[in-house]
Order: structure tokens, then C-alpha cells, then sequence
């Protein structure tokens, strides 16, 4: 039986309708929320979380967990950063591909760990994340960079913008380029999720490994590409991030990783696998941004942030569970 | 518990005991004196038990093949709100005299960590929520509760009676670390000798098989989870006396160092298998080897990369040991039918 297609699905609709209410609510408290100028500031933060939160819902597809993407993804900024500076390479590309091999081959590591050793994911990620952070601390070093010493070809990627306009203050904003990457990179999910054996693997997988196993899916390269796949998108983020910031300290970023997952779980994703969708991983990505930079303008300080977000977390994971376990006694299954 | 299961799990133990001894001697030999003095064991006695308390939390709830992320997040609330008795933050504790105050502060503490595991403990049972997410929900919300009564600042200046819970000693044995090894004792006993703990172990081998043997196993998750939060209350209660103020972010390092410490002592991810004993030695190597490493003066980051190594290294073993077994297992299987047939 085939289910009649929805524009949206319910979970999306609730995430939705809370943006909307939220935003509305932001927007009759202080009027300046309401401004292309605000909303392209927010999509510019929003543009590395999402990278994240991409590959975050993938692994959660395939029925696994990855919270050492963070430490990969400073590993690899920092690293093209400082490898820049050493070699006087001043350009973009270079540091986009040196950001993204070091992702796919941590990524790679984590897959290789996962498979061979058939060991917990999140256990076997909480690992990898301290050694990945400690490799390059050891390894790279722990100083800073600031915005004097960053080489120019990333201050610029991090100031270009698609398109500018002036604001009736007499500021010029525009859209960010930051945006390049990530649509790009919504794209490719997309399409290796929903188009190609490989995403049926990934799915399949996720729903139940010994069925996929016997419907002949090659369980280790899909756990291959998927953690590779969440290592390149944070390598890529790496980029982005110091880029964003223009300035990096190598302690910075590991310790969100919770939070992208959260993201990543509110839009949808189940952690048993097997269902999401990219459209609810976005809107999840947006409440949490949402929260992170207008608690402001509601007069709050930022201190609330994890309040808001561990309570929409809670209870989002609350009512998905309730209705999963409400389904599962009606027909007498008890297997979750 | 059969005769045969038992002997399995003792091999683990052996197995610990035997790298406890090794870890012991190798520190002995390479740091000497240093190492092996009154001084050195009786500060490793004083910081044992503010992360042992942590790990035996996160333990039972691995027992289950469930987990506990909110552990350090509960001990950081529980902590919070006690030393906001203890600073008389509120105009109601204004007249407390210092006894009181501490007594209260105490209970405070006990009892929101009590609180908030129970709630992890209904979200799991009542809602059918799986751990990792309920836990991790209640994380970040009870950080954002701290965060929020707080902004992040420190609550500091407690009164020197509530200190001396963290710095006092029984003769040359430290209050908090006996206080530890009684709290070990009543789980172990627990787990081993009741029959919540038989719950446990069958729950954790298979839900299923619990549910259909009759177990009240929704009521079994909320005890065990209400456990967990109490025992994060105690760690909050040595936290904060240890460290003179409580802040959010405290201890945020032993999340990890408790999963790897239960993992370490023999605790199955997956729920099912292994003891407190187990637990305790696992506390002792690695506190071993933290102040090795403080001897060494590394980084906290090369620690951080010897723990993450150490996580991933115990799995590995624990993994070639299984497959080991079941492969040995497997064969007395097959040889079963052949010496049937005549």
C-alpha cells in the first residue's frame, strides 16, 4: 500500500508552524527582526551547522550515531589554516581540499572501526572524537589564529556575498556565499539518499542491518561511505566555519556536536534508523539558529538558549516516541 | 545464575585484576616512590569518588543497554541549587544556622538529582523514548536550567563545614572515598543480591524475555534510572564541596571518562553483563593513571587522546575476546550432533 505523497510531512508541518509562530512572536516584540538584512545574517550562521546537521542525518538514516564530526571538522580547519600559513599557498581551493581529505579519512577511520569491530557507534565516535582532538592537538598545535594572521583568501570567502544591498541604515548586506556549499551539499544528499542503490542501502540499513544484509547490500561500504560522507561535510564545514568566525582557536567547536544531533533528531531523524527527512533536518537547523540569535530581541540573554532547545528536543522526542509505542501495542509488537 | 555464566564473568574479572596489578607495578617502576607514597594515594582518595559516584550511575544504566548522557548535567543542576542554599541565596535560609544549612543543602541536592533521574526514568519507561535520546534531551535541558539561573556564572563561598564533606578524613582515609566505597557495596549488592538486580541483568540480556517472564520492567527502568540520578546527586554534593563553588560546565570531561571507565570494567554496552567489582577496579586503573600522567605533566589534551585511544582499545579487546568465544562455542555446538549420531 502506497501512501498518498504529502508536500509535507506531519513532523515538518509542527516544525514549521513553530518557526513561523516563533518568528512572528520575535517579530511583534521587536519589528527589527523582520529585515532581509537579519534573515541573511541568520542563514550565513545557520550555513555550517547545516553542512553538519547533513551528514549527522545521514548516520542517523543508516541507524547509527556520529559525535565526533566536530572534531573532525576543526581538525580539518584548523589544520588547512595553519598548513596555509606554513606554505604561503594562499588559496581557497587548497584549503577546501586539504579540510576535505583530512575529513573523508578520519571519516574513513570511523567507518573502518565501526565495521570491523562491530563496535557501538556512539561509543566508538566518543572515542575517535578525543583521539581525533588530541592527534591534532599534538599533532598541529593548540594556538589561535587571528583575523590579522588568516591568510586572505578565507577572509575573503568569508566576507563574498552572492548578491548586495544597501540597507536603509546605510549598511550593505547581501547573501552570503557560505550558502554555495550548502545547497550543493543538500543536493548530493538528496540525490544519493533517493535516487541511488547506494541511499536504498543506507535506508535499508538503518531499518534493519540483517535484512539489508540479506537482500545482498555490501553492509561495509555503505558504513564506508556514510561516515566518510559525514567526514567530508565536515571537513568542508571546517572551511566554512573559520571563514565564518575569521579567526580559529583550536578548543572552539568540539562540544556542539550535541546540539546539530538535536537538531537532527527534532526534524525528524530516529535514532533506531531508517526514517528522516532532509527537509525536517533543515527547519530543525533553523529553530535551533532561530533560538541562538533572536533570544535577544525577546530581551533574553543568551543563557536561555539550551533551555528552548532541550525542552522542544524533549518534548519532540516525546511525541514521536509516544506515537511509535501507541502504534507498537496496537499491534502487539515489542520490540521498541 | 548458572554455574557456567558465573566462571565467564569471573574471567573478565581476572582479567581486570590482572591489569590493575600490571598498571600498579609498571607506574611503581617507572615513578618509584613517587608513586607508591601516603601522599599520592591519599589524594587519588580524595578525587576518586567525585567521578567513581559518576561512573557507578552511568553504570546501571549501561546494564540495562541503556545510557545515562545527563549524569554530569544533573550533578552540575543538582549542585547549582545546592549552593544556592549554601550561599543563602534565597531570603528563607536567611536564619538556617550552619548545620542546617549544610543538612539542607545536601538534601537539596539529593533530592533534584533524584527528581530529574526519575524524570529521565518516566521519558524511557512511559513514553518508550530510547535512552540515548531521552538522556541526551535532559542534558541540554537541565545545562539550560543552569545555564539560566546562573548565566554562567560560579556560585562561590560556601561555609567550611560543608567543605570539610570534601577534605575531611578518617584518620588517614579520606570521608568521601569511604562514603564511595559504601555506595559500591550497596549497588553491587544490589545488582547481585536482589532481585531488582536479577531484573537488571535479565533486561538487559533481553527486554523481551523480561517483559514476557512477568517483570515489571517500566517500573524496573524507573528505578534504575531514579538510582542513577541519586548517585550523580552524591557527586554533585563532592563536587561542589571540593571545589568551593558550582558552575555549569563542571566535570564536563567526565562524561566520556565514565563511559570509558564502565566499559572498561566490564560493562556490555549492549546491557546485560557485568559487575560493580568490575566498576571499582576500572576507577582504580584509571585514576592510576591520571595521576601518572599529572607526574608527567601532559597536556590534558594528550589525555584526552589516551583516553579516547584506551575507550577504543578496550572495545577492540572486548570484541576479539567475544568473537573468541563464541567461535569456541560455536564448535561445541556442531560437535554436539555429530557424537549424538551413532
Amino acid at each position: 500500500m502506497r501512501t498518498k505523497k504529502r508536500f509535507l510531512t506531519r513532523n515538518e508541518s509542527y516544525l514549521l508552524a513553530i518557526v513561523l509562530i516563533y518568528s512572528t512572536i520575535v517579530a511583534l516584540k521587536n519589528p527589527a527582526f523582520l529585515s532581509f538584512e537579519n534573515f541573511f545574517d541568520l542563514l550565513r550562521a545557520a550555513s555550517g551547522k547545516l553542512l553538519l546537521a547533513l551528514g549527522v542525518f545521514v548516520v542517523l538514516i543508516s541507524g547509527g550515531i556520529d559525535v565526533s564530526f566536530t572534531a573532525i571538522a576543526i581538525f580539518g580547519g584548523y589544520t588547512s589554516a595553519r598548513l596555509m600559513l606554513a606554505t604561503d599557498i594562499d588559496n581557497l581551493a587548497f584549503a577546501f581540499l586539504v579540510s576535505a581529505s583530512i575529513g573523508i579519512l578520519l571519516g574513513s577511520i570511523n567507518a573502518l572501526i565501526i565495521h570491523i569491530f562491530r563496535l557501538p557507534t556512539l561509543i566508538a565516535t566518543l572515542g575517535t572524537s578525543s583521539v581525533f582532538f588530541g592527534l591534532m592537538t599534538i599533532l598541529v598545535g593548540t594556538k589561535s589564529i587571528n583575523a590579522g594572521q588568516m591568510p586572505s583568501s578565507i577572509i575573503n570567502f568569508g566576507s563574498a556575498r552572492l548578491f548586495e544591498a544597501v540597507a536603509p541604515s546605510g549598511n550593505t548586506y547581501g547573501l552570503s556565499v557560505f550558502i554555495i556549499p550548502v545547497v550543493f551539499a543538500i543536493l548530493v544528499t538528496w540525490f544519493v539518499l533517493y535516487r541511488t542503490m547506494l541511499g536504498r542501502g543506507i535506508f535499508s540499513l538503518g531499518n534493519s542491518e540483517e535484512s539489508a544484509k540479506r537482500a545482498g547490500f555490501n553492509l561495509f561500504l555503505i558504513r564506508f561511505f556514510v561516515y566518510s560522507y559525514v567526514g567530508l561535510l565536515a571537513g568542508i564545514m571546517g572551511v566554512v566555519y573559520v571563514a565564518e568566525v575569521r579567526w580559529v582557536n583550536p578548543v572552539s567547536l568540539v562540544g556542539t556536536e550535541l546540539s546539530i544531533i538535536a537538531a537532527a533528531v527534532i526534524g525528524g531523524a530516529k535514532l533506531t534508523g531508517g526514517e528522516g527527512t532532509i527537509l525536517g533536518t533543515i527547519l530543525g537547523i533553523i529553530i535551533i539558529q532561530l533560538f541562538n540569535s533572536t533570544l535577544v530581541f525577546l530581551g533574553l540573554s543568551s543563557s536561555w538558549n539550551d533551555l528552548f532547545v532541550g525542552m522542544i528536543l524533549l518534548i519532540s522526542v516525546s511525541v514521536t516516541s509516544y506515537q511509535q509505542r501507541l502504534k507498537s501495542r496496537r499491534s502487539l509488537t515489542f520490540s521498541d | 545464575m548458572n554455574l557456567k555464566k558465573f566462571a565467564r564473568q569471573d574471567t573478565t574479572l581476572i582479567v581486570l585484576i590482572f591489569i590493575t596489578l600490571v598498571v600498579f607495578l609498571v607506574l611503581w617502576w617507572i615513578l618509584g616512590k613517587q608513586f607508591f607514597s601516603l601522599n599520592n594515594f591519599q589524594s587519588m582518595g580524595y578525587q576518586i569518588p567525585e567521578f567513581g559516584f559518576l561512573a557507578l550511575a552511568m553504570a546501571v544504566t549501561m546494564l540495562t543497554g541503556g545510557i545515562d548522557l545527563s549524569v554530569v548535567a544533573n550533578a552540575n543542576l543538582a549542585g547549582i541549587l545546592a549552593a544556592f542554599v549554601l550561599t543563602r541565596r534565597f531570603d528563607f535560609f536567611a536564619n538556617f544556622s550552619e548545620p542546617a544549612l549544610v543538612v539542607t543543602a545536601c538534601l537539596v541536592a539529593l533530592f533534584v538529582a533524584a527528581v530529574a533521574g526519575l524524570f529521565n526514568g518516566l521519558l524511557i519507561s512511559k513514553l518508550s523514548v530510547p535512552p540515548i535520546l531521552a538522556t541526551l534531551g535532559t542534558m541540554t535541558f537541565f545545562n539550560g536550567i543552569s545555564m539560566a539561573i546562573t548565566s554562567g556564572e560560579g556560585v562561590v563561598g560556601f561555609p567550611e563545614m560543608f567543605l570539610n564533606i570534601g577534605s575531611g578524613a578518617v584518620g588517614n582515609i579520606p570521608l568521601i572515598f569511604i562514603l564511595f566505597i559504601i555506595a559500591s557495596l550497596v549497588v553491587g549488592f544490589m545488582l547481585e543480591r536482589t532481585s531488582t538486580g536479577l531484573g537488571v541483568y535479565l533486561y538487559g540480556e533481553n527486554r523481551i524475555a523480561a517483559l514476557f517472564a512477568g517483570l515489571r520492567t517500566e517500573n524496573l527502568i524507573i528505578r534504575v534510572y531514579f538510582l542513577s540520578g541519586l548517585l550523580s546527586g552524591f557527586a554533585s554534593i563532592i563536587m561542589i564541596s571540593r571545589f568551593n563553588s558550582a558552575k555549569v560546565g563542571y566535570g564536563d570531561t567526565y562524561l566520556l571518562q565514565a563511559i570509558l571507565v564502565s566499559v572498561l570494567g566490564g560493562i556490555a554496552p549492549e546491557g546485560g553483563r557485568g559487575r560493580v567489582l568490575g566498576v571499582v577496579l576500572g576507577i582504580f586503573i584509571l585514576q592510576a593513571l591520571q595521576s601518572a600522567f599529572t607526574l608527567f605533566a601532559f597536556t590534558p589534551y594528550a589525555k584526552k587522546l589516551i583516553w579516547g585511544s584506551m575507550l577504543l582499545l578496550v572495545m577492540v579487546i572486548n570484541f576479539v575476546i567475544d568473537r573468541w568465544r563464541s567461535r569456541s562455542r560455536k564448535f561445541v555446538l556442531e560437535q554436539e550432533p555429530a557424537t549424538t549420531n551413532p
